[in-house]
């Protein structure tokens, strides 16, 4: 098990390092000069190749991309006399559009987003494996005719749509909920605010997941039910509830935790959309400021975290996998 | 001898969207103490309705059952059929248990050997945790298999194929139940597997003095094992007979027609005979003998099979089959059929 | 003024003054509450779309709106314009001096004496010191980047064989550029007046004193980069918070009343809201969920017309003339020949442009020529190209455009064909109305047999239409004035010398003595004759066909119900953000 956690540990450092310099590569290719997009209008040759040295692009591709790797692990100092600063280790750069050390900017962005994360996938849990249960347990009767009304608009409606929606009516209109624009307070300092600041954007993800979440739940279910260890189950004599809570739910869970962990894998690389509707300074808004203004530091931290979640995150789904069904086995 | 089975006169249809399917039509048999009783026919004949009908599993609203199944539990005779869930589920796996064709499928796969099978125990024991585990380990020992204790820690995954039939037996044995339903339970083993599992549930038979219901659609089997046979078509009884008289002299022609259908390693290499046709829709089945389409003998009928109805006849010998054919005009002709068979 | 950026929508224009002239400009002006008492308290509160402002360094600044705001609230400078309604806005007043400035030496030296009694946020009282640093702090330009550029091409510092000021700026220097630099902006022995020493004759420089290139930072505090994030505040607020949600100022209580006579502060808190979605900040204002709420990019142009029929929001919103004039740019040494040009400016479809863009209720009207008319001293109609010249239609006029391919076919062939055959290619920004004006341009161009092709940038727009070696053909740009000048506009714009010199006309057999005029111009202190300069070299520029002026633009503000006196400032372009009060 320690051998196995190891070697795929050595595998995810290779991989971010690929992934890192892949982006570094991509940022290279791109017809664009970062020096010139900072310069603004008034841009002559000497103020770009001055951004230049600024921003370090004066160097060549492997030394900026040595430059940054040793900054993860000694810090790093940027421009010169008494203008110089330093970003301490581990350094990931420094954003010359928001004049912060990206490291700084993650550790403030992460915490809002996990946020976000946890809860919208509490909330989608919930509610897509208990209304996929509903629905399952009373096939073909109207509840599960109201879920799958669910489910179709859960899926088909963009999160842009439902988040605006939601944001404009119950807030702007209706005023049920204040308008949050103090922004975020942790659970700790204050519980009123925490969830008034985060009820609408878990709301907003938890219906597009919890959709997905319901089909997924119902579908399995069904065809569990449908499987030769059920009907066994029943000739033994075990009741109908038992049989659908304990020896049908048992073989869906394990699916449904992998797809759970994969999907908060994928939030907390950045929920773009909806960070970016309630205005939640998380790290997919990060992620999005940044490629849109090609701060090339910020891009390159943000693709290494999100890679580093997946790859960490894949890991600890193995292994819950390997502890969920008995079949699997770790070498 | 106690009856241990009583099916009278069993119908089971299923509405569907195309109309209603008649599974079962008009079903009656027995199954005594110390006697193994076999159904056989083909995939879609209505043996394995009829077996779920007896455990009560078809899915309630979904099906249309009429007729009674008359279970014998230890003395009290209970109609399935009448019976609410609750009472049906406590007969289940108490009175009367099955297994099933795929030993494979059959066991869940997330839960240990042990466990799956002392819930068998519990359900109709319950609170009685301990006893259940001990149950359990003393089955698995009794259907064969090596270091029970440490096996029951296992999954059924760790199990072969031959291995987990003997455990869905041991569980189905949990409870000492007094009728056994096997649904094709030797179908997906290797032959050499069959015969120890066949052999096991023989003399399992006897120790727990049990009934056994076998389904199969395979006559070796019903050879080695059976005492009485059953054969369906089309939802119906078309012969029932002592597993002898039905070898030797089968008195239905589509019984006939699965005796010819057995592959065997004889002098002259004659390809197999197989029934021609398909067997009917069960929805729109003939007003006549639901086989005549397919049967080669028809035109020794002096009615048209297809549109008269056929009723089950039986002898004094207490030999049963469904045929418009007088029965002088079918023996001669039978027997000579057989006999160039064998030779 | 700067071009318009990327990511400015409607407003966001500095200080296109109007001086004198009556010119109605400012409609929807509404200092209806202006009749009841100001009131004190309360937090002002601006919803903003963009993640920050570009700048809040007062040496960076270069936005109009954020000049307006800055200057509002958190930074003073030495001189500022009065904030008042109409016209007399646009009238500098004396700020951290005590003057507007004495020139002398034709106004090549100019002297401003401190007000006593100022001071910083952290309580150290404001001398001369703090002003020369900040104004070195420009020529650092490696760090100090994005403010107007005028400090390091007039002060009277050697440049070295490159063009490059040989001092640059307070973070590394040599003894020789310190020297140089302190004997350009030089401070009286008791620390109270400070000379500037520039190397031509600039009768306007005074009006550079409203931007915060020239104010006070001390040294001690200055961290390069980073005092962007947060540079010690003058004026009556200072920042207590700058994240990625919010900019909030609170009162400063080292400002004095007593010491600023421009500033009147009355809410206790100003707050910028950051990265709201656009279509939530008019909704916000809509609803009036937050009465003490202004839009600061203003509506959405799908929005417009819901906040501009309404009754009810008659209070609430203003529409004017922003200080914007909308032009496209030949690049002329592409395009040599002034039959084609002219030729494409009669093809244009200006009306179908602009009613595309919201027609003159919202987009502005049709220009005149490159001075907007807010630039009021200096603004005349040029009677060569828009409304009141002969040949002028809105729609295009199709027959002279054809008659002018005509010429061009036998003057100049090479010409004629690339419009014709090859195509004239655009340099376009990637954006979602391209889709709708393609067609509207292409069409109108097919009608005189001129084919057009579009470079769509998706992002380094400048610098790709800045750098003679990418630009193709034409592309489209916008300036204000940084003043109320058009010394910040002609030359800027035509000039080899300035700093926005889009249409590569320094080629064209006209262009030399149009230069010399310029120069001419430039050095003309009688205001009067200058302005009649400047008239003549817009008409002049017009009738050389170097660009094709489209639209001189409006812009749109709305806001919540509780916020009194909320009226435009002529030279900001702009609300005057300090005046605003909170009512409730």
């Amino acid at each position: 098990m320690l051998a196995y956690i190891g070697r795929r540990m050595v595998f995810a450092l290779a991989t971010i390092l690929v992934v890192s310099a892949v982006v570094f590569m991509i940022f290279a290719i791109l017809p664009f000069d970062p020096a010139a997009l900072t310069c603004g209008q008034r841009c002559n040759e000497q103020i770009i190749e001055a951004n230049r040295i600024r921003l370090g692009l004066d160097k060549p591709l492997y030394e900026q991309y040595f430059l940054f790797i040793s900054g993860i692990f000694l810090g790093r100092t940027y421009g010169s006399g008494s203008a110089a600063f330093s970003c301490p280790a581990p350094s990931f750069g420094y954003s010359f559009n928001e004049n912060a050390c990206v490291t700084d900017m993650i550790t403030e962005a992460l915490p809002i987003t996990i946020n976000l994360a946890v809860g919208a996938l509490i909330l989608w849990l919930t509610v897509g494996i208990g209304l996929g249960i509903v629905a399952a347990k009373f096939k073909n009767r109207w509840p599960d005719t109201g879920s799958s009304v669910f489910v179709l608009l859960g899926t088909s409606l963009p999160t842009f749509v439902t988040g605006l929606a939601l944001l404009i009516w119950v807030t702007i209109k209706w005023k049920i909920i204040p308008l949050s624009l103090t922004g975020y307070t942790s659970l700790i300092d204050n519980p009123y605010k925490y969830f008034q600041y985060f009820i609408l954007p878990w709301i907003t993800l938890a219906i597009a997941y919890a959709a997905l979440y319901t089909r997924f739940t119902r579908a399995a279910l069904l065809e569990t039910l449908g499987e030769d260890y059920i009907r066994t189950a029943r000739a033994k004599g075990v009741g109908e509830q038992k049989v659908f809570f304990k020896h049908t739910l048992r073989a869906v869970l394990a699916p449904l935790i992998t797809m759970a962990s994969l999907d908060f894998a994928g939030l907390i690389g950045g929920a773009i959309i909806t960070e970016t509707i309630f205005n939640l300074p998380g790290l997919g808004r990060l992620t999005l400021r940044s490629v849109y203004e090609f701060d090339l530091s910020v891009v390159l931290a943000t693709t290494i975290l999100a890679a580093t979640v997946v790859i960490v995150m894949n890991l600890i789904v193995d292994m819950l996998y390997a502890v969920l069904d008995p079949r699997v086995r770790l070498k | 001898m106690t009856q241990l089975l009583s099916i009278e006169d069993l119908h089971v249809s299923f509405p569907t969207e195309d109309g209603i399917v008649k599974a079962v039509d008009g079903v009656s048999l027995t199954v005594n103490s110390g006697e193994t009783v076999a159904i056989v026919g083909e995939s879609g004949s209505g043996k394995t309705v009829t077996s779920l009908s007896v455990m009560g599993l078809h899915k309630k609203g979904s099906v249309i059952i009429d007729g009674s199944i008359k279970i014998n539990d230890g003395g009290t005779i209970k109609d399935v059929v009448s019976l609410n869930p609750s009472e049906v589920r406590d007969i289940r796996g108490r009175a009367v248990a099955m297994i099933f064709q795929d030993p494979m499928s059959s066991l869940h796969p997330y839960y240990k050997i042990g466990n799956q099978l002392a819930e068998a125990f519990e359900v109709h024991n319950p609170g009685n945790k301990k006893a259940a585990k001990a149950r359990a380990i003393e089955m698995l020992d009794l259907v064969g298999i090596s270091e029970p204790a440490q096996r029951a820690e296992e999954f059924p995954h760790q199990f072969s194929g031959g291995m987990r039939q003997r455990v869905m037996i041991a569980m189905a044995l949990m409870n000492s139940p007094r009728l056994l339903i096997a649904d094709e339970p030797t179908t997906a083993l290797d032959v050499t597997v069959q015969a120890q599992i066949l052999s096991l549930l023989d003399k399992l038979k006897k120790e727990f003095d049990m009934g056994v219901l076998l389904i199969t659609h395979d006559l070796g089997v019903v050879a080695q094992v059976a005492d009485r046979v059953s054969v369906m078509y089309a939802g119906q009884l078309v012969e029932e007979a002592p597993v002898d008289d039905l070898f030797y002299t089968p008195k239905a022609p589509y019984t006939l027609g699965l005796l010819k259908s057995v592959p065997r390693i004889s002098a002259n290499n004659e390809r197999l005979k197989a029934i021609p046709g398909q067997p009917p829709s069960l929805i729109h089945l003939p007003q006549g003998c639901a086989f005549s389409a397919r049967c080669e003998y028809r035109n020794l009928s002096p009615v048209d099979c297809a549109v008269t109805p056929v009723s089950l006849h039986t002898d004094s010998a207490g030999h049963s089959s469904r045929c418009h054919i007088p029965i002088e005009v079918r023996n001669p002709v039978f027997a000579k059929d057989l006999q160039e068979l064998k030779s | 003024m700067r071009a318009i950026s990327a990511r400015q929508r409607a407003t966001a224009v500095a200080s296109a003054a109007a001086l004198i002239l009556g010119t109605v400009l400012v409609s929807g002006v509404s200092p209806a509450s202006a009749a009841t008492t100001p009131k004190t308290g309360g937090i002002l509160t601006f919803l903003e779309h963009e993640p920050r402002l570009d700048h809040l360094d007062p040496s960076r600044i270069y936005t109009g709106r954020d000049l307006a705001f800055m200057n509002s609230f958190h930074t003073r400078t030495l001189v500022a314009y009065n904030p008042v309604p109409g016209n007399a806005g646009a009238n500098i007043v004396p700020d951290l001096a005590t003057n507007t400035g004495i020139p002398s030496n034709e106004a090549k030296t100019w002297k401003f004496t401190l007000r006593p009694g100022t001071k910083f946020e952290d309580g150290v009282a404001i001398t001369c010191e703090h002003v020369q640093y900040g104004v070195s702090r420009v020529f650092a330009t490696d760090v100090i980047t994005g403010g107007p550029a005028y400090l390091q091409a007039w002060l009277d510092i050697p440049k070295d064989k490159d063009g490059n000021s040989i001092y640059t700026g307070p973070y590394k220097n040599t003894p020789a550029g310190v020297k140089a630099f302190k004997k350009a902006v030089a401070c009286s022995s008791d620390n109270r007046t400070i000379t500037f020493n520039l190397n031509k004759s600039v009768a306007d420089f005074n009006y550079l004193g409203t931007y915060g290139v020239i104010s006070p930072v001390q040294a001690k505090k200055d961290k390069g980069d980073k005092y962007d994030l947060n540079p010690q505040a003058t004026g009556p607020y200072k920042i207590a918070e700058n994240s990625k949600t919010q900019l909030k100022l609170v009162r400063n209580k080292y400002w004095s009343k007593a010491s600023d006579p421009v500033r009147t502060p009355y809410p206790d808190e100003v707050v910028i809201q950051f990265g709201l979605d656009e279509e939530v900040i008019d909704q916000i204002i809509l609803e009036d969920t937050l009465p003490t709420a202004m839009n600061f990019g203003g509506p959405l142009p799908s929005n417009k017309e819901k906040f501009f029929s309404d009754p009810s929001l008659a209070k609430r919103r203003m529409n004017n003339s922003d200080p914007y004039a909308i032009y496209l740019a030949f690049n002329v040494k592409a395009m040599p020949c002034k039959e084609v040009r002219e030729a494409m400016y009669y093809a244009r479809d200006a009306k179908a442009l602009l009613d595309y863009a919201g027609g003159p209720k919202f987009a502005g009207s049709y220009a005149t020529g490159v001075i907007s008319p807010l630039v009021a001293d200096d603004y005349a109609p040029t009677k060569v190209v828009g409304p009141g010249s002969p040949d002028f239609m809105p729609e295009g006029n199709v027959a002279k455009a054809k008659a002018l391919l005509e010429t061009a076919k036998t003057k100049c062939p090479a010409d004629y064909k690339k419009a014709t055959e090859e195509g004239i290619t655009f340099d376009v920004r990637q954006s979602a109305t391209l889709n709708d004006t393609i067609p509207i341009n292409e069409a109108a161009y097919a009608r005189v047999g001129i084919k057009v092709k579009w470079n769509i940038i998706s992002s380094g727009y400048y610098s790709t239409i800045m750098d003679p070696a990418k630009q193709k053909d034409i592309s489209a740009s916008g300036w204000g004035a940084d003043w109320a000048n058009a010394s910040t506009v002609i030359p800027e714009l035509f000039a080899s010398f300035g700093g926005f010199n889009l249409s590569q006309n320094s080629d064209d057999p006209n262009y030399k003595k149009f230069e010399d005029k310029v120069n001419l111009a430039m050095k003309t202190t009688d205001r009067k004759k200058q302005a009649a300069m400047w008239k003549q070299l817009d008409a002049e520029a017009m009738r050389n066909f170097w660009v094709l002026p489209t639209t001189f633009g409006k812009a749109q503000e709305v806001w919540g119900s509780q916020l009194a006196n909320v009226f435009f400032w002529v030279p900001q372009g702009n609300p005057a953000y300090g005046k605003i009060w909170i009512n409730n």
